[in-house]
């Protein structure tokens, strides 16, 4: 089957320093995929060029076989493939707009007449658990985090087969930050989608992803599937950030 | 709606707020009533000429036994319509091109950057020698000068915001749902550029009707028949040996109104984006 | 000498209304101790920190508390009840190191102002030095040349240092350090934490750590309090709330914690994650009855009208929460 992403020897540069330096990796169709690194590491530019908001000096990117384009007919053409999952999801609620307004949006992009649209939003505001007066609110009037479930609400009406979450738990209390995976693992699993997690936080890539890889200065430093690429890491930076993390045997070798 | 009201309320909390509020309004008022409470301002009585102020006449007579009451009363009527007008097509066709300016970037951006450098170049007198030589003197030269004379500013606030906005990621979502780029200009820039953009327009009022008053003081400006607040200083003027009434009636309202705007203009920007307070 | 809080209520009066954001917090650091101060959004944890300093919003008001720093007493309803300290007996590194960094100054002209107010009576040659000897003791390379420096030239974390050789020149009693690691990258954290571990070592200070991540507290210090929504719920050592949490938000909250190392489903769409379910209650209006009722999951009837006193936990002395089950054997 084709690779829901699949990169080639990315390059990009901002004047001298770069961002992007020689990146390569597959993402196959239906997994859960983790970008991990610190900052700088290159990984939220690798994001947005996948997205298709920055554009490459040097290398390839295709999504689901198709070669990225950036044209208006080819972004209109990857809107209903991938969407984003932006870190600050109310902040990518158009501050003007109803919800309704910006559900609209998706019908008329997709050319659905507004009855079908709906009846599909009215599915998915059940399943996030939204209640359907949302959609009459404006985003300031909601709290963040159903503003959060709003945008994903979006995201997923646009029918993807591929969602790119940025740092989906920065900045969530740890009590809260499960709901969210939770959810995202619940979306994983009945759509199919494939996921795509931007994050710092390794724990949780560990846990949620199939295959990840570590960035740091615009370079793939080491990638793989999860288990092996955590349990026995081979690259002395991969394996510095492991040991920086929070982790049980510390804690009991501390006692 | 309920906006509105706030934002009202907002600026009657602090001094500056009422006195802008109150002198506009008052402005207003003298502008839409007058002419209903007083006598023809085209009625001439050379017996009553330069009359100081009395009850027939409440703020005098100007040279020609015209009361002076129903004659500023005009005049400002036309000052600040024309102003209005002003103010309103410059900042919608400067937030317009400033918008599309601030997304497109590349050579668009920069053509109409050097564009609004260039009207900015010229000192706005000379422009407007420029424009009446080649379209004659009247009220539609004015319009004409002022408004190309305040798109820049208009356009240049728009385009800064709306690079801004540019990068803020409810516009990214929106451009990744691709959606047609008309209607993100329009949904969901032009409202977040409306702000700053309407304050801008606010302060911007009380230039444009004292800039309408010093060029109709030079005669360049409105023409008679029709009298605006400049002319009305100007006739006062030619004849001040006589009386300094019909001047200080005109410059005062013309002073009433630009302080007015002003204080009102600075207490909405104060509402509307506190950042921008200055400390007084 | 330690440091004592007792009895601190902060009020916000916010246009909706008045908010409680903190209601009779007590804590107790000795001198070198490291004490965690854990709280999530809306517990109020930073509020603690700025009543100490005196850093409160104009709309804040204390209603009630005393601190006690080397054995003197303040007032903490007086506005500047501790401004005497600030810089001396006091100091405070923040999340975002800008907030005590002067953009427009070198570093050694802001390290030396702390050595002005510190030891007025040097001169200008000793005060270099010593801030010299500051930054090379925050191991931040090259001091001489980073004093010439400018903020801007340094990253987060040398940034950081820098405002921890601050408060290592002005030998505070008490170290305040809210959310010093929050921005900056895992590794680089690790460092931070040993340098203000190395502060307490070298001057003996007593340090309150600010912070969401019970990760940190467990890993770096000595004891711990829990905060939520404005109230104090469980003190205790490191050891001991580990071993036993006391409440059951502090239980819950251990569980929510992901460590590197937890037990991993081979099919990782699998693996679930635990969540407090519920939301903050309104801190306009105190529900009657213990303040974690309604999200608990051990609750019982008498938890919803009856406000728990603290009570000790295990035999282990000074551990102690606010649980109506401690009260059963």
């Amino acid at each position: 089957m084709t690779d829901a992403v699949a990169i080639r020897n990315a390059q990009l540069s901002f004047g001298e320093t770069a961002a992007l330096d020689g990146v390569s990796l597959a993402i196959p169709q239906g997994t859960c995929f983790g970008i991990v690194g610190e900052s700088g590491s290159g990984k939220t530019t690798l994001m947005r060029a996948i997205l298709g908001l920055q554009k490459l000096d040097q290398g390839e990117i295709r999504i689901l076989g198709n070669p990225l384009v950036h044209s208006r007919a080819a972004l209109k053409q990857r809107a209903s493939f991938i969407q984003p999952i932006f870190q600050d999801p109310a902040a990518s609620l158009s501050p003007r707009s109803r919800i309704r307004t910006l559900m609209n949006e998706v019908g008329t992009v997709l050319r659905e007449p507004h009855a079908v649209m709906h009846e599909r939003l009215r599915v998915i505001l059940n399943r996030l658990g939204l209640p359907q007066s949302v959609i009459d609110k404006y985003p300031h009037e909601i709290s963040g985090g159903q503003a959060r479930r709003v945008a994903i609400a979006r995201a997923l009406l646009m029918k993807p087969s591929i969602l790119i979450a940025d740092e989906p738990t920065a900045g969530l209390d740890v009590s809260v930050q499960g709901d969210l995976l939770n959810l995202l693992q619940d979306i994983r699993r009945s759509q199919n989608i494939t996921l795509v997690v931007i994050s710092h936080n390794l724990a949780i890539v560990r846990l949620i992803a199939e295959n990840a890889v570590v960035m740091r200065a615009g370079k793939v430093v080491e990638g793989g599937e999860v288990g092996s690429l955590f349990g026995s890491p081979q690259d002395a930076y991969t394996r510095d950030l492991l040991a920086a993390w929070p982790s049980i045997a510390a804690a009991n070798t501390k006692r | 709606m309920s906006g509105l009201v706030a934002t009202l309320k907002r600026i009657c909390s602090e001094r500056d707020g009422r006195l802008g509020l109150a002198f506009t309004l008052a402005i207003l008022v003298f502008a839409l009533v007058g002419p209903l409470v007083s006598p023809d301002p085209n009625a001439i009585d050379i017996k009553a000429r330069f009359a100081p102020p009395e009850l027939t006449h409440l703020l005098g007579t100007d040279n020609l036994g015209r009361d002076l009451l129903a004659r500023t009363s005009v005049g400002t009527r036309y000052a600040l319509t024309l102003a209005v007008m002003i103010v309103v097509i410059s900042s919608v066709i400067g937030s317009l091109i400033g918008i599309v300016a601030g997304i497109a970037s590349g050579w668009v951006d920069r053509a109409v950057t050097a564009a609004f450098d260039i009207v900015n170049a010229f000192p706005p007198l000379i422009l407007a020698f420029a424009l009446i030589a080649l379209y004659g003197k009247g009220s539609a030269t004015f319009v004409l000068l002022v408004t190309v004379v305040f798109i820049p500013q208009f356009g240049r606030m728009a385009r800064a915001r709306a690079q801004t906005l540019r990068t803020l990621s409810f516009i990214e979502a929106e451009r990744m749902l691709a959606v047609h780029p008309v209607t993100i200009v329009v949904r969901h820039y032009l409202p977040n550029v409306a702000g700053p953009i309407i304050v801008l327009a606010s302060m911007n009022l009380p230039v444009v009707i004292a800039f309408e008053a010093s060029l109709s003081f030079l005669g360049f400006g409105v023409q008679p028949p029709k009298s605006s607040l400049g002319t009305l200083i100007k006739d006062g003027f030619v004849s001040i040996n006589q009386s300094w009434w019909p001047t200080v009636a005109a410059a005062l309202v013309l002073a009433i109104a630009t302080l007015g705007a002003t204080l009102l203009g600075e207490a909405l920007r104060r509402v509307i984006d506190p950042k921008n307070a200055v400390v007084r | 000498m330690a440091i004592s809080l007792r009895n601190l209520s902060v009020d916000y009066s916010l246009p909706q209304g008045t908010a409680h954001a903190l209601r009779g917090v007590s804590l107790d650091i000795q001198k070198g101790e490291l004490l965690g101060l854990v709280g999530e959004s809306g517990s109020g944890k930073s509020t603690v920190a700025f009543a100490l300093m005196g850093l409160l919003a104009n709309n804040a008001r204390v209603t009630s508390g005393t601190a006690t720093i080397d054995g003197k007493s303040f007032d903490l309803t007086k506005r500047n009840a501790t401004a005497s300290l600030r810089g001396r007996g006091m100091a405070m590194i923040f999340q975002d190191p800008m907030l005590s960094l002067n953009p427009v100054f070198t570093i050694g002209t802001q390290l030396c102002e702390v050595l002005r107010r510190r030891a007025p009576g040097s001169d200008r040659k000793t005060r270099v030095a010593m801030a010299e000897d500051a930054l090379d003791k925050v191991k931040l390379g090259n001091p001489r040349r980073r004093m010439g420096q400018y903020p801007h030239e340094l990253s987060g974390g040398m940034r950081q240092r820098v405002v921890i050789a601050m408060a290592l020149l002005s030998e505070p009693a008490l170290l305040i350090a809210d959310e010093p690691t929050t921005a900056l990258d895992v590794t680089v954290e690790a460092q931070i934490m040993r340098e203000i571990i190395g502060l307490r070592d070298r001057i003996g200070c007593a340090v309150l750590l600010i912070t969401h991540s019970l990760g940190l507290v467990t890993e770096y210090c000595d004891r711990l309090s829990v905060l939520y929504a404005g109230e104090r719920l469980e003190s205790g050592t490191v050891k001991e709330v580990q071993r036993q949490p006391g409440h059951p938000y502090t239980r819950m909250l251990f569980d929510c914690e992901v460590p590197i190392d937890r037990e991993r489903h081979a099919d990782a769409s699998e693996n679930r994650f635990t969540v407090i379910a519920g939301d903050l209650p309104d801190p306009r209006r105190r529900p009657p009855g213990c303040i974690f009722n309604g999200r608990c999951d051990v609750s019982f009837e008498a938890c919803a009208t009856v406000n728990p006193d603290d009570y000790p936990v295990g035999k282990e002395a000074q551990h102690s929460a606010r649980c109506l089950r401690l009260l059963t054997p």
